[in-house]
């Protein structure tokens, strides 16, 4: 028995000592990237801007608050010919470990994704074992750089603030690994989400003796069109509604339709849920797509005066919104299809479920084919609830 | 094996084992008398006595003379502190030296009719017994009985004059309940032979008492319901503490150690309780009690891992709420035993794992922290455990002050000195909260493997915690305790008596006893008792 607890407990210190706590890191020697921007310097190298949290901002019980007092968040970049290089030279400047664990934005500069594409970046953030696979990837209209250096009034830094906003799926969000899949499938083009730096609004009250300096914050910009990994083009936020509606991504947001004896006065109306269904057909010339959208509703304003809690009236505002719903989605479709002759939506993966034989000839020049695709929208829209009131305060205008 | 770890000789063992026991017979005074009988000379009787408890200032002896018949001397050995006085006075030598005259007036009683006639009629004590072995008396003198010697005879009466003060019935201590009885166990093992009896009247409830202790003559009392226990079980009881032969029981505990399956377990194998109440629930599901004088705690065995997880009023409270509550203290119990290990690896090796803004906070907390988050806390831990038993050690009036040193000065000064990050004195407080929920003596292997774990996930992360982890849970399979699988009913399974582990099953659905336990008698009470309001006439 002595023998055996002797060997057992030798042999444990053993295993122990000798791993010698491998890959052990204390967060003390840690460099937190929260925000990674990629841009191409002037000459055509690589210019990698690194968000690094200061975390010495973020304890909250510290004496005096600990945002406002000191800056949060450190932004430094460096140029190398790729990416790695870039990083090493970075870590010639950082005194800690970058760690990448923790990154939730990768921002690509605009210039980079229309001349060099997104594929010597990602490549990396793929391969390599710290960054997560769910970092949104974000295009930047202007330079990533820019992007990174802004300010956030609400969250702690301007990396949280872009995550959040994806988050919130305003627009059309992407992650790395949907980014990847996308750009391995000939059944549709990777398309990503936009942003911009922006006017932020403003903190009253809370400097004494002045008003707060303005600060550039962050916001989204619509959605970045990309052929292979090249950027081609933008869809302003207005486009990218119709671009989620077509896509049946989200369903999110409020549709403003005429009222139905007042036109010039509108009524507004939540989005609750929608479906998105695309139903391609093949004659063997062309692919043809019957997208149907179904979506319910729910009345949240009205300008008119008129009593619409009847189910006609009910019934026209759903009309209206369905056609509302439609030209949005045809704005985008004709942009996209028109325009940048890409297939962003997915139209080649469901024919592709739906026509497997057909799709083998097909893949090989898909973009050319979506392009003469023929494609009808139909809109089911309902209107759910009308709210706590059935009309509009106020004697009707006789 | 390697050849430097090779143990001595078996032989050698063996003869330092004869040498010792051998010296310590040695080494005790003369033990001649513990074979002899009595002679019928009182002088000789009471010299042989005076002899052997020489020096005993404590024991009395009081010589008088037989109210009906001068001729006959009598002579009364007790101990004093341990006797009742007044029963002896009243009972004894008031009945014998003045009253027996009462009961025949007038009449001598011949010296040969003498003792039938003083046991018959003459003593007033309701319990006696005769003997002539030295040994039996001065066990009895020892234990409180009085002796009464007689001249002419080769015999004593032993007088059952127990009294002493003991301390009164009073609250569990070590088991406080909202609900449920509120009687303890005290130290004196009629007292609490008495308790139980009180709650289970029955003829089946057996109480068997051995003495066990060379020098100190320990009562030691086995319990158990006839017709319930497993009959093989109390004999394997009765084997194992006849097996004990020490100089001294003076708690449960030396009697646990004694008789457990795994010494060198972290996990105690015996269960103990102070609340009569929870130990008749024991004996009325099979299991054997074991009531030591001299102490409240009561072992029983066989013993289950979720029996430390249980509460007496468990089983008094309504069963929904008992089992939320069970809930808690098992989720607690895991806490207790993981949580700092958790903190350490996923702080220093999987970052990755705290979401962000828990990262950062972490990390913004920890940024004037001059130790690796182990050694804080490893220390944080270490001053826990100290407080924790400063306070059970500490003089009671001074309680307050480690609590204000505890809470204020290593709490909140050590985090505001930036030695400690605050989220860690909140997984130290936290964990140590939880190992309170649960019943202390498996807290006690928990605090010890929370340590093993710690090191485990400093040195590995959580694979060392996993691994360390799935150890403990093949040590916990490979237990067991009286030949019961000490995680049963989990493991191995037994379907019916599932309802007694996280779920309380209602007291109406469990008609069966645990089956591992009591083998011999399955059926608890009749299967259609659930409650429901009386069925109403349809109308009409």
């Amino acid at each position: 028995m002595k023998k055996r607890i002797a060997a057992l407990l030798l042999i444990t210190f053993v295993i122990i000592l000798a791993g010698g706590c491998w890959s052990r890191v204390e967060l003390t020697e840690l460099a937190i990237v929260l925000g990674a921007g990629v841009d191409l310097a002037e000459d055509g190298r690589i210019l990698l801007t690194l968000q690094i949290a200061r975390p010495g901002a973020f304890t909250a019980g510290s004496e005096g608050g600990g945002r406002g007092k000191e800056a949060a968040s450190w932004v430094i970049s460096a140029e190398g010919r790729t990416v790695p290089e870039a990083e090493r030279f970075l870590a010639m400047k950082i005194p800690r470990h970058i760690y990448w664990g923790h990154c939730i934005i990768l921002v690509l500069g605009e210039e980079l994704a229309r001349r060099e594409g997104t594929g010597i970046v990602t490549n990396f953030y793929q391969r390599e074992r710290e960054p997560r696979e769910n970092i949104y990837v974000l295009v930047a209209r202007g330079r990533a750089r820019d992007f990174l250096e802004t300010y956030s009034s609400l969250e702690r830094t301007s990396a949280q603030a872009a995550g959040f906003l994806e988050r919130m799926k305003t627009g059309y969000t992407v992650q790395l690994r949907e980014l990847a899949e996308m750009l391995v499938s000939r059944g549709i083009q990777p398309a990503v989400t936009a942003v911009e730096v922006t006017e932020a609004g403003t903190m009253p009250g809370q400097v004494p003796g002045g008003p707060p300096p303005p600060q550039k914050e962050v916001g989204v910009a619509g959605t970045a069109v990309f052929k292979q990994d090249k950027l081609i083009g933008w869809l302003d936020p207005w486009e990218t509604r119709g671009f989620l509606w077509l896509k049946g991504e989200i369903m999110k947001g409020v549709i403003i339709v005429p009222g139905p004896e007042q036109p010039e006065k509108l009524v507004s109306i939540r989005i609750r849920r929608g479906k998105t269904k695309i139903i391609p057909e093949y004659n063997g010339e062309y692919p043809r797509f019957l997208v149907k959208i179904q979506v319910e509703g729910d009345m949240v304003e009205q300008q008119t005066r008129e009593n619409l809690a009847t189910p006609e009236k009910i019934k026209l505002l759903e009309e209206e919104m369905a056609s509302e719903i439609k030209a949005r989605a045809e704005a985008a479709l004709d942009k996209v299809q028109g325009e940048y002759g890409v297939d962003i939506f997915g139209f080649g993966e469901a024919f592709h479920r739906k026509y497997k034989k057909e799709w083998r000839k097909l893949k090989y020049h898909w973009d050319e084919e979506f392009s003469r695709a023929e494609v009808e929208i139909a809109v089911d829209a309902q209107i759910r609830e009308i709210g706590l009131l059935t009309r509009r305060a106020g004697i009707p205008e006789e | 094996m390697v050849r430097f770890l090779k143990p001595r000789k078996p032989g050698m063992v063996k003869q330092s084992n004869q040498q010792v026991s051998q010296s310590r017979e040695s080494s005790l005074p003369d033990t001649s008398w513990k074979e002899q009988v009595l002679s019928p000379d009182l002088d000789t009787n009471l010299a042989q006595i005076k002899a052997i408890l020489d020096r005993c200032s404590d024991v009395m002896y009081r010589e008088f003379i037989f109210a009906q018949n001068e001729q006959i001397r009598l002579a009364l050995i007790y101990t004093d502190g341990l006797t009742d006085k007044e029963q002896i006075s009243e009972q004894i030598t008031k009945a014998l030296a003045l009253e027996v005259a009462m009961a025949a007036p007038g009449q001598e009683i011949s010296k040969s009719r003498a003792l039938e006639f003083i046991k018959q009629r003459g003593l007033c004590v309701n319990e006696i017994k005769q003997t002539d072995k030295i040994r039996e008396i001065i066990q009895a003198i020892l234990s409180g009985d009085s002796v009464l010697l007689m001249d002419g005879y080769a015999t004593a009466i032993i007088n059952g004059t127990r009294g002493w003060a003991s301390r009164a019935i009073s609250e569990p201590e070590a088991e406080p309940t909202v609900r449920g009885a509120r009687d303890s166990f005290v130290e004196t093992l009629r007292t609490n032979t008495a308790l139980l009896r009180r709650r289970i009247s029955s003829p089946n409830l057996k109480i068997e008492v051995f003495k066990l202790g060379e020098v100190t003559n320990t009562e030691v009392a086995v319990a158990y319901i006839e017709g319930i226990v497993n009959e093989k079980l109390v004999a394997e009881v009765k084997s194992r503490l006849q097996r004990i032969k020490v100089d001294a029981i003076l708690e449960s505990g030396y009697i646990e150690e004694l008789i457990e399956d795994h010494p060198w377990s972290p996990f105690p194998t015996v269960n103990h309780t102070e609340k009569p109440d929870r130990a008749a629930a024991m004996l009325l599901e099979g299991r054997v009690a074991i009531l030591v004088d001299g102490t409240p705690f009561v072992l029983t065995v066989p013993n289950l891992f979720v029996e430390h997880l249980h509460a007496a009023e468990d089983y008094y409270e309504r069963f929904i709420f008992t089992t939320a509550v069970r809930v808690i203290r098992f989720f607690s119990a895991f806490i207790s035993l993981t949580l700092p290990a958790l903190y350490i690896a996923a702080v220093s090796f999987h970052p990755e794992l705290l979401p962000t803004t828990l990262l950062l906070s972490i990390a913004g907390q920890r940024e004037a922290v001059p130790f690796p988050v182990f050694m804080e806390v490893l220390v944080m831990e270490l001053t826990f455990e100290t407080l924790r038993e400063a306070g059970i050690r500490l003089p009671r009036p001074l309680g307050q002050a480690v609590s204000i040193v505890g809470a204020l000065v290593i709490g909140e000064a050590a985090v505001r000195a930036g030695l400690v990050a605050a989220a860690t004195v909140i997984v130290v407080a936290f964990t140590g909260i939880a190992s309170f929920t649960f019943a202390y003596s498996a807290s006690i292997a928990f605090r010890l493997l929370r340590f093993t774990l710690m090191f485990l996930s400093a040195a590995m992360g959580l694979f060392g915690l996993i691994t360390g982890v799935a150890l403990i849970g093949i040590h916990l399979c490979s237990l067991r305790s009286f030949g019961v699988p000490y995680l049963s009913p989990a493991v191995p399974m037994t379907g019916t008596d599932l309802k007694d582990v996280v779920f309380r099953a209602p007291l109406w659905a469990m008609f069966t006893r645990p089956r591992l336990i009591a083998r011999q008698n399955q059926e608890r009470q009749e299967q259609n008792l659930k409650p429901a309001p009386p069925e109403t006439r349809p109308r009409g």
